[in-house]
């Protein structure tokens, strides 16, 4: 049972922000169609923490298997990032 | 805003250097800059994504130039300075 938002093998998309701050969605993640592997456990936003406010929201963080040739249009291996959950939409076919 | 610390990916800076090079200082600053940070931190002067998200925010021919302890003192100067532990120049010199 978990309350988590995706399920592993969820089909996602990155959110293509480019924040005035310190984030941890690469630029070469943004706005890219992966599969969650698995949920990693919670922690502070790192985005909101990183402003020195105090508010942070704690979030799940997905294991997220994105193909190399999605990313850089080139690459038959596979890359598997730790993304907050606010930094994923469901990706509508 | 692009930030010259998110570079994954990204083509035009020669070969990784793969030096087997294990020694965790090179300098005895680079220690003392170390052990500050992380005095500072647990302190809770500041947090670790505030760090992070100072030193991206070095200007990227500056960031370039430095080394990686380099990068680190000019976060932990500016940090001191915006939280007003020290005043600005202060800790120049």
């Amino acid at each position: 049972m978990t309350d988590d938002r995706y399920a592993p093998g969820a089909r996602v998309r990155t959110v293509h922000h480019d924040p005035p701050h310190h984030t941890r969605l690469p630029r070469y993640a943004r706005g890219k169609r992966g599969t969650v592997i698995e949920p990693e456990g919670r922690a502070p936003l790192a985005d909101v923490r990183a402003q020195g406010r105090d508010d942070w929201p704690v979030e799940q963080v997905y294991a997220v298997r994105f193909a190399a040739r999605d990313l850089w249009g080139e690459g038959e291996h596979h890359v598997v990032l730790d993304l907050f959950e606010s930094y994923l939409e469901d990706d509508q076919p | 805003m692009a930030r010259m610390n998110d570079v994954g990916g990204m083509q035009g800076f020669g070969p990784v250097d793969t030096t087997d090079d294990t020694a965790p200082f090179h300098a005895d600053w680079e220690a003392r800059v170390f052990a500050l940070n992380g005095a500072l931190i647990a302190q809770k002067v500041y947090n670790l994504d505030e760090f992070r998200d100072a030193v991206e925010s070095m200007p990227p021919a500056e960031y370039l130039a430095a080394s990686y302890y380099e990068r680190w003192f000019f976060a932990i100067r500016t940090l001191l300075e915006r939280k007003g532990v020290v005043a600005a120049g202060e800790l120049d010199d």
